[in-house]
């Protein structure tokens, strides 16, 4: 843990339009409680505080009692307001070291069940927000955050429908090289009402145009061809974390998710980030892509603990020296892969 | 009349042995299963095994079982969130009867209660398993590689062997899609929650319909949707539920509670002697943290002999409820410890023998944070009041 910073902020929206600061510090815990928590001239408050952080600390595989985390607001919500539960969560985790976002994080989100991990909803609206602020922007709830385990794309373990989450590195010639994710969301047909529907019609890509909606179906129909027990169980959404892009090598990942999110695939400790394309995803078959020195240069900058990252077989020879060395001191994981499934 | 020549009793559910069963208790004048060895416990939680007798005497105080050394074969899933991907696991137990200090006796002796079921066991195993996985001890990652297998194989031997004494024949992923069905899992699942949801409805509409006014009133920005206020009322009556549950069958906490403790006394001071074999340190400093640690260990394993009894806050003194059940989730949590330095020892034995000190620096950090977790739980448990006033004094000083 010494890698974790000594403090760390989080904010938050209020009603009115302003923002909130979260702040977490830590600090060696001498016999104190784990977590100490403060807003301005509001016990109630605090006290909530301190049970929010306790109870969302039940979904953590490890716990460290060697640091007391402090917590405070710099100003009181109004009364009432719950939407500044996320934040305080997100907080408490930046400072121990278990998540680290890049840049700024603006949340917002409320829970009744923070000890399942769940997040049920945000109080705050996209559209009545002010431009600035919607870059930064991490809302809780159904279609947004729904699950903490999604900020690395694990599934709900609790819910009744399976989503999950992959990343795959976009380059656009530099400075706006960013991991987007993919989102695949399951929900169970009953037995009958598949029948004799095609695969690809209970697949829904919104928001992408026809010739993407078509290759995202023909990948996820293929592969899970392959697989052999995936057809005609699931109706299926896809999503993507930026509305346009180019390319296919979105595949990889999405056609990982999907395994992850059906349920038969090995789970990462952190996010999955893979990019790879298949003439064949039904024999498993996983075919090069381009971009290969600015999709490595842009992984090593965005690995972190925990992290998957699955390459084209044909990238092995031309890696850069010692990418995987560097990659393993991170603490990701690195493997070049020539087909999908187990082993 | 000295009882030479009766007839030993057979051994109740002996045919279940090395199937569902594992191991069985064992009463004095039993007849011993062929090829079954026996793990005495004494009172003191000392475990031998007297070698290969055909009848069973025991002297007073001693608690006995009888297991079958299999070998089994059992699937543990190793993600909860992938209900159709197991690992087909066989694995046998050590079956010299004469074989002194086994894991899987002081396993018997501290966790076994009555009868050690195939099914309770893998429970245990998978359990094991996806902690160790999910705290990145193990590396099981998608597309795994054969050398990534191989070195998850040697870490689940060596962590299996190390936590409950078990060898590991084999282990090889299987698709569990045509006995298991995760789609109609997720169906059940929703159909389930459905259910709950329109139990609580005239509760939640009331309270969306009270939230809506409050905040249509106080928040005049359209920007904001309401968010029902937390439900103080719902979840206090929860927790009366809980808490009134718990007395009813009150037994619940104070077994869970003893069970742990009883753990937590005979497994410390072998824990203390695995740490001094599992990994010798290579410099000073190294040497010196592992001191620091054994002492520690020592008081800890002090402190969980002379545990306070769990329902009286001073002696004759009843302690509430809420306090009592904080104190059997300290205890527990305490247990939960006591798995995570197992799997450790594992870890530090599975490392070659010249370690980098870098590695080994890491696995006694490791090794610190465990045993703060342990002081922390066994004060936690020891307190008759919750640890939160302290921190108004310290924000005096």
């Amino acid at each position: 843990m010494s890698a974790a910073p000594q403090a760390a902020a989080c904010r938050s929206v209020l009603p009115d339009g302003s923002l909130l600061t979260v702040s977490a510090t830590r600090r060696p815990r001498a016999g104190r409680a784990e977590v100490k928590c403060s807003a301005p001239d509001h016990a109630v408050l605090a006290a909530r505080m301190q049970e929010v952080v306790r109870l969302a600390r039940h979904t953590e595989a490890r716990f460290d009692s060697r640091d007391q985390v402090v917590v405070s607001l710099d100003r009181a919500p109004p009364p009432g307001a719950r939407d500044w539960e996320l934040a305080v969560v997100l907080a408490d985790r930046m400072v121990r070291g278990l998540w680290a976002p890049h840049g700024p994080v603006i949340a917002n989100g409320w829970s009744d069940a923070w000890q399942l991990g769940r997040v049920d909803g945000h109080a705050a609206d996209r559209a009545g927000l002010p431009p600035d602020v919607l870059p930064h922007l991490l809302l809780g709830g159904a279609g947004e955050l729904a699950h903490l385990g999604m900020l690395s794309g694990h599934p709900d373990p609790g819910a009744a429908v399976s989503a999950a989450r992959a990343w795959f590195p976009l380059h656009s010639g530099g400075a706006a090289d960013a991991l987007c994710w993919v989102e695949v969301s399951l929900h169970p047909l009953a037995p009958g009402e598949a029948g004799h529907a095609d695969e690809e019609q209970t697949i829904a890509v919104p928001g992408q145009d026809a010739a993407r909606q078509a290759a995202v179906r023909q990948a996820l129909a293929g592969a899970r061809h392959f697989d052999g027990r995936g057809q005609g169980r699931w109706r299926t959404t896809v999503r993507f974390g930026a509305p346009q892009f180019q390319g296919r090598s979105f595949e990889l990942a999405l056609v990982l998710a999907d395994r992850i999110a059906r349920g038969r695939e090995f789970v990462p400790r952190g996010r999955l980030i893979a990019t790879g394309c298949s003439q064949a995803w039904h024999t498993g078959q996983v075919d090069t892509v381009d971009g290969l020195a600015p999709k490595c240069a842009l992984l090593l900058r965005e690995a972190a603990p925990g992290d998957r990252i699955l390459l084209p077989q044909a990238w092995r020879s031309g890696l850069p020296e010692g990418f995987g060395d560097q990659l393993r001191i991170v603490g990701a994981s690195l493997a070049c892969v020539e087909r999908i499934g187990v082993i | 009349m000295l009882g030479l020549f009766k007839r030993a009793a057979p051994l109740i559910d002996a045919c279940e042995l090395g199937r569902t069963a594992v191991a069985l208790p064992m009463r004095a004048g039993c007849a011993v299963p062929p090829g079954c060895p026996i793990v005495i416990v004494d009172a003191g939680g000392g475990t031998r095994r007297p070698g290969a007798v055909k009848r069973f005497e025991a002297r007073d105080g001693d608690l006995a079982w009888v297991f079958h050394p299999g070998p089994y074969s059992v699937d543990i899933l190793p993600f909860a969130q992938a209900p159709e991907l197991g690992l087909r696991t066989t694995f046998a137990i050590e079956a010299d009867p004469a074989a002194v200090h086994q894991r899987f006796d002081l396993y018997l002796a501290s966790e076994a209660s009555g009868r050690l079921d195939l099914a309770a066991l893998a429970a245990s195993l998978q359990d094991t398993l996806q902690r160790e996985l999910a705290q990145g001890g193990l590396e099981l990652p998608p597309c795994a590689t054969i050398e990534e297998w191989n070195a998850f194989r040697q870490g689940l031997n060596q962590l299996l062997y190390m936590r409950f004494g078990l060898t590991v024949d084999d282990c090889v992923p299987v698709d569990l899609g045509a006995t298991r069905d995760y789609a109609a899992m997720l169906a059940a699942r929703a159909a389930q929650q459905a259910a709950s949801t329109a139990a609580l409805a005239p509760h939640a509409a009331t309270a969306a319909a009270g939230g809506a006014a409050a905040s249509s009133s106080a928040a005049s920005a359209s920007a904001f949707a309401p968010a029902p206020a937390y439900a103080s009322a719902l979840a206090g009556a929860a927790l009366g539920r809980a808490a009134a549950s718990a007395r009813e069958n009150g037994a619940e906490p104070t077994l869970a509670d003893a069970r742990a403790l009883r753990r937590l006394f005979l497994e410390l001071p072998c824990l203390m002697c695995g740490l001094r074999m599992a990994a010798l340190p290579n410099c000073p400093e190294l040497f010196r943290q592992q001191q620091a640690l054994l002492q520690r260990l020592d008081v800890l394993s002090v402190g969980a002999g002379a545990m306070p009894s769990l329902n009286l806050a001073a002696p004759g003194q009843p302690l509430p409820m809420d306090e009592q059940l904080r104190r059997a989730r300290h205890s527990q949590r305490a247990a939960a410890s006591l798995d995570e330095a197992w799997a450790l020892l594992a870890r530090m034995k599975r490392e070659p023998e010249a370690l980098a000190r870098h590695r080994l620096a890491a696995l006694y950090d490791d090794a610190e944070r465990i045993v703060a977790n342990l002081e922390a739980d066994c004060d936690g448990r020891r307190r008759a009041r919750r640890n939160d006033d302290k921190d108004g004094k310290e924000a005096e000083a």
